[in-house]
């Protein structure tokens, strides 16, 4: 018996009509169409299903739709402000923090929760913030290098 | 695959326990879904009903006076982490949840729902028996309170009956010169635990004898238990490295660990041995400070 | 880093960067086309068994299930990527008589969504009868073992022999042998993306199928032997793929179930295998039995080396014959040995197969290399660098029968990793700093497909407007290839970076190539792509030439969009007015080049070799055994550093998955059952466990190579596993010789060490 669901992604008001077995990622990539971001396990053990839930970074895999009923969700799709990418998103290109790019959208928003909590993290602060989300390709240290620079003032955003 | 229920979302305590009481066997409660949702998702556990519980705001607090603190059974373990008060008076708890899983587990899953999961290679029981914690767990009836250390009856099982929720954990203000640590000991830093030792000593004053000593075995048997054996080595006396050696000794053969394709149990008991040394030799660093 | 070049060697956004970083990159994955189906695929779980009977009737009813198949719905065909040698064809996918492994496909499904797909599956009822099943390649061996192919004595699948020189008669010459066994495990690749494909066969006969793969050339060609179709009526399209690692170029079980579902349906189907069939049933690296006998002189010198690796084959022959084979081929790397002789056995057992995974075969040899030389260096007294600079290979050395190495930096390597550890300075108590050199091949020069020669074709054109269309098979898996050709398009055809919009990876559009293994593609398809290049700027110039009029003796180039005199670069017109009227001279037609590579009379393994060496520092706790990996510094030489972000990239998550098979990897089974197909279970390195990573380049000139360049993709999977237990040996004195080496092995070793001390 389908129940209602409402809740903000990108700023945008939505409405649907979810099972309640339905998955928070499944909302988004299935009924939302928001495809950025992506599963690779099923245990919870990945981190490329990492959206931001009410400010904070959630393995959208592992959190029933429902209980995010009312709920501020922020994808990668919501990022850029526009046309203008993210500091973490300029970071992240200079620095090839990424290769075959399916982990990506899970460091970002794992990445901008973190600065969000806490605009100048240390590097150990930078690794916790991310060891959630597996990498095969980078070896982590490019997307650390990228996160530092957006900690230490490079990417200044446009206000 | 997740097979279909029905979920119920209380909106009160008490609309919970009137659930519970009326579906018993038939529902299973949820919280965070960290640990359930991945259960659920291999076809291991299938209710016929969710009682979701996560909207329960009144469960999630963290109150400090001069008894203790009081966490409610639904604070996540980050709000745990990140608190001033826990870092501050019980920094072992924080630090523990510092590696516990990921960030984003921690954001959303509870600590109530980490002890009801009941895994003994958890890392809050551990932390919770060395600190001497109480529960209390809620039904219709009413209350009851009980040592966290008798709430595990089995591997990922409970002495909670149908109907009962977990509501509080309780942590007793720790006496002067008593000092608490935590390690797990793992090949990848935020894993479960292959084998982890909590410990909070208090010392005498001045003589530094031990008055009173709690060590803890995540991992090392069916469910967290307590080297009671091991604390009698040391408690009352003056502690030295050859006492701390000789607890770990017998910490050692009082734990019951398995062989899995992580360790075997021989290496689980040399595991013991060593942490619970190194574990009591910080809290009574700790205690000193 | 400056270049000497316009665009290549310059640090760049990736291609696909910002489609990546925005998520707007679409994968396999992310693929939902109308009217499409969900697919899911029975397996067995029996590891060895006769199938008597398949009754499909109870899944057909469920409501939402379209199709149910078996292998009786293929044209029962066996494939197999050593497509010229028809017995090593072994593979079935949908088993029609017998299963052979855990894992092993019987059926799938096509429904109208994944659960009712899935509670489809246990309604399929099964009749196995199980027949006696063997796991070690050891036990598979044996006489009386369970025989797991019809005509397959004693279980052997392929036998591989390399020799040169005597080394029975050398060894009798040696000062001092050390004989050594060691036992390498298997390791997951653990792709991001799982293997998944959406398959959609029109009425019209033709199969369209978008797929996660390393090359949808094989992938095209293995469809049309296995379904008896025509290559040209199956287009396969690589769309941007999360990961390959060496798992995605053969047909798999994703692929094939979702081909016949979509041909019985006339619907797409899209099958996205789960995390778990992708650990148990998407082929693995190859485990080995590793025996090497090593014979110096007291100065160092090595006259010979006798290797022997039983493997253990798993269920098919896959690709694990040329891992049988690699291995072999650098257990002689990267050292002159005079004297060589290696005999390789690839054994089947009832476990999952065992096929490519980035190194291919030799992680597994220089792990054995490595310690053993280090073994025999501690034996003669003799520093590892010295040791290794003794024997080291230098440019132009022919390896007897087998190879000719033309640039070889290994022992400007070297002199930069003595460097280093000497300015690591004297280290505390259980640090220990581990090296370990490798060489490896850019791109494979045999081909067991369909024909000879190895090649790689591409093409480009000119559009009106002066940009770029760049054509190639070549698949980017994330390796950055899109980037890399793209880099040397420009570079050949004097235009940015910008202009050159590349299509790669779609047999519908793109020349083919053999695809992204063995660390092909940049010097192979890089080589084609400039070749294409090269051809569009000669029809370019040669009007620009009639239009310009200069005297005959001066050339003319093209560098950044400025078509020039060579010998008066200021002289000339922009490159946009040439492209105009040249295509206007043409009839409005763009302007076509096409450039293809196929390496001749180069060896038998590669064009081209890359070498390095790596030192790894490691901390021991040595009441526990538990070690951390505190650095990890590379000198490596890969030719003309075409990406140099690229590269980088490339070096240091090898040293993530390379130091995972050294570190955690691992995949115990238990009676063909592998015990942890879990994220959560299978051990990986992640940002807190990663160790520091330092690159050093060292700079060399491949004349091979498009603009000298050479592999940087693959090579570095090969040392860190040896590195970090030379390291540990420096570190506590205790050498451990299987992997992954676990901190209950090295408290093991720790503890008889101390024992034999008393």
């Amino acid at each position: 018996m389908k129940q209602e669901l409402k809740l903000t992604v990108n700023g945008q008001p939505y409405e649907v009509y979810v099972k309640p077995k339905t998955l928070l990622v499944q909302v988004l990539r299935d009924h939302l169409g928001l495809t950025g971001t992506k599963r690779g396990c099923s245990d919870s053990s990945c981190g490329a299903c990492t959206v931001m839930l009410n400010g904070m970074a959630v393995k959208s895999c592992s959190i029933l739709a429902l209980q995010a009923d009312g709920a501020d969700i922020v994808t990668v799709e919501g990022l850029a402000r526009g046309t203008e990418l993210h500091p973490l998103q300029k970071a992240f290109l200079d620095h090839g923090a990424y290769q075959c790019g399916f982990c990506t959208s899970g460091m970002l928003m794992a990445s901008r929760s973190l600065l969000e909590e806490n605009p100048k993290p240390t590097k150990e602060q930078i690794k916790e913030g991310i060891d959630g989300n597996i990498c095969r390709c980078t070896g982590y240290n490019s997307i650390i290098r990228a996160v530092t620079a957006v900690v230490k003032g490079e990417y200044k955003e446009e206000k | 695959m997740i097979k279909d229920f029905e979920r119920l979302a209380p909106k009160t305590l008490k609309e919970a326990l009137t659930l519970l009481e009326e579906y018993k066997d038939d529902c299973k409660v949820i919280a965070g879904g960290q640990s359930l949702l991945i259960l659920m998702r291999q076809g291991l556990v299938a209710p016929k009903y969710l009682v979701d519980i996560k909207g329960l705001s009144e469960l999630a607090y963290i109150k400090d006076d001069k008894e203790g603190l009081k966490l409610g059974a639904l604070t996540t373990h980050r709000a745990i982490e990140k608190s001033p008060v826990i870092k501050k008076k019980f920094s072992v708890l924080a630090e523990m949840e510092q590696r516990l899983a990921s960030i984003q587990t921690r954001n959303w899953g509870t600590i109530g729902g980490n002890i009801c999961h009941a895994d003994p290679a958890g890392d809050p029981i551990p932390v919770l028996i060395a600190l001497n914690a109480t529960l209390t767990v809620t039904g219709l009836k009413g209350e009851r309170n009980l040592p966290v250390e008798d709430f595990s009856r089995d591997y990922f099982e409970t002495v909670l009956e149908p109907g009962e929720l977990l509501t509080e954990i309780q942590i007793p203000a720790l006496p002067p010169r008593t000092g608490a640590a935590y390690t797990k000991f793992n090949v990848i830093e935020s894993d479960l635990a292959t084998t982890s030792v909590g410990v909070s000593v208090t010392l005498g004053a001045g003589d530094g004898v031990c008055q009173d000593i709690r060590i803890a075995l995540g991992a090392s048997a069916p469910t967290p238990m307590r080297a009671k054996k091991a604390e009698a080595v040391l408690k009352g006396k003056k502690i030295t490295d050859a006492l701390l050696k000789e607890a770990g000794e017998v910490a050692s053969t009082e734990a019951e660990p398995i062989s899995d394709i992580y360790a075997s149990d021989e290496y689980r008991r040399e595991l013991v041995k060593v942490l619970v040394a190194r574990v009591a030799r910080e809290a009574i660093a700790r205690a000193k400070a | 880093m400056s270049s000497k070049y316009s665009v290549i060697g310059h640090r760049v956004h990736n291609v696909d960067g910002t489609e990546k970083v925005t998520g707007a990159a679409r994968y396999t994955f992310d693929v939902v086309l109308p009217n499409m189906l969900y697919g899911k695929v029975l397996r067995s779980s029996h590891p060895h068994a006769k199938i008597l009977k398949i009754d499909t009737s109870k899944a057909e009813k469920l409501i939402g299930v379209k199709a149910v198949v078996t292998g009786k719905d293929t044209p029962g065909h066996k494939q197999g990527i050593w497509r010229r040698f028809p017995e090593l064809c072994d593979e079935e996918i949908l088993c029609r008589k017998k299963v052979r492994y855990i894992g092993d496909p019987v059926a799938a499904v096509a429904a109208v969504d994944e659960d009712t797909a899935e509670e489809a599956l246990d309604l399929i009822e099964v009749e196995y009868e199980p027949l006696p099943a063997v796991f070690d390649p050891l036990e598979a061996i044996k006489e009386d073992a369970p025989q797991i192919h019809d005509g397959v004595e004693l279980n052997i699948n392929v036998t591989r022999h390399i020799e040169w020189g005597d080394v029975d008669e050398a060894f009798k010459k040696c000062d001092h042998i050390r004989e050594d066994q060691f036992k390498c495990p298997s390791q997951a690749h653990v792709c991001m993306e799982t293997h998944d494909a959406v398959a959609d066969f029109g009425y019209n006969g033709k199969l369209t199928v978008w797929t996660s793969s390393q090359s949808s050339y094989y992938i095209q060609r293995l469809f049309a032997d296995m379904l008896d179709m025509s290559e040209s009526d199956i287009r396969v399209m690589n769309r941007h793929t999360g990961g390959g690692f060496g798992s995605k170029f053969e047909l798999d079980s994703a692929q094939f179930p979702a081909a016949i579902l979509s041909m019985k349906l006339h619907r797409p189907v899209k099958i996205v295998l789960t995390r778990e069939e992708e650990f148990i049933a998407t082929k693995r690296r190859t485990p080995m039995y590793y025996y090497l006998k090593l014979g110096a002189k007291k100065d160092g010198t090595l006259l010979a080396k006798e290797a022997r690796a039983i493997t253990e084959g798993g269920a098919y022959t896959a690709m694990g014959a040329t891992a049988l084979y690699l291995t072999g081929f650098f257990s002689s790397f990267p050292y002159k040995y005079p004297n060589y002789r290696y005999d390789g056995y690839r054994v089947y057992t009832n476990t999952a197969p065992t096929s490519a995974m980035r190194g291919f075969g030799a992680p597994q040899s220089t792990f054995v290399g490595e310690s053993q030389l280090d073994m025999m260096a501690e034996d003669l007294g003799i520093d590892p660098i010295e040791i290794r600079r003794k024997n080291g290979m230098t440019p132009d050395y022919v390896v007897p029968g087998q190879a000719f190495i033309q640039s070889c930096g290994l022992h400007q390597c070297l002199d930069k990793i003595e460097d280093h550890i000497k300015e690591r300075g004297k280290l505390p108590p259980n640090h220990g700093i581990g090296i370990a050199a490798y060489g490896f091949m850019s791109g494979g020069i045999f081909n067991w497909f369909n024909t000879p020669y190895a090649f790689s074709a591409a093409l480009v054109r000119i559009n009106v407007d002066g940009k770029v269309d760049l054509y190639t098979g070549a698949c980017d898996i994330g390796q950055g290839s899109n980037t890399t050709l793209s880099m040397i398009c420009a570079e050949e055809l004097g235009v940015r970076l910008e202009d050159v919009r590349i299509f790669s990876g779609d047999t519908g559009i793109c020349p083919p190539d053999l695809g992204a293994w063995g660390s092909r593609e940049t010097l192979m398809n890089g080589n084609a792509v400039k070749r294409a290049a090269a051809d569009a700027k000669r029809q370019l110039l040669e009007f620009a030439a009639a239009k310009m009029g200069p005297n005959i003796v001066y050339d003319l180039d093209i560098k950044d969009r400025f078509v020039h005199l060579v010998d008066r670069p200021e002289r000339g017109i922009s490159y946009f007015d040439v492209v105009k009227e040249a295509i206007r001279g043409k009839d409005g037609n763009a302007i076509i080049g096409r450039g293809y590579y196929t390496p001749h009379r180069k060896g038998m393994i590669s064009p081209a070799y890359s070498f390095g060496v790596q030192a790894a520092e490691v901390a021991v706790d040595t009441e526990t055994g538990k070690y951390k990996l505190v650095n990890v510094t590379t000198a490596h030489e890969s030719g003309t550093v075409i990406n140099p972000v690229g590269i980088e990239g490339q070096l240091e998550g090898a040293i993530m998955m390379a130091g995972g098979y050294g570190f955690c990897e691992d995949q115990p089974m238990d009676e063909g059952k592998i015990l942890n197909p879990s994220i959560a279970d299978y051990k990986l390195i992640r940002s807190l466990d990663m160790p520091e990573t330092e690159i050093l380049e060292i700079d060399t000139y491949e004349p091979e190579g498009p603009f000298g360049a050479k592999e940087a993709g693959e090579g570095l999977t090969n040392p860190t596993a040896g590195a970090i237990g030379n390291a540990i040996y420096k570190a506590v004195g205790v050498r451990i010789n299987d992997l992954p080496i676990t901190p209950e092995k090295v408290l093991r070793a720790l503890k008889e060490k101390q024992k034999k001390k008393k």
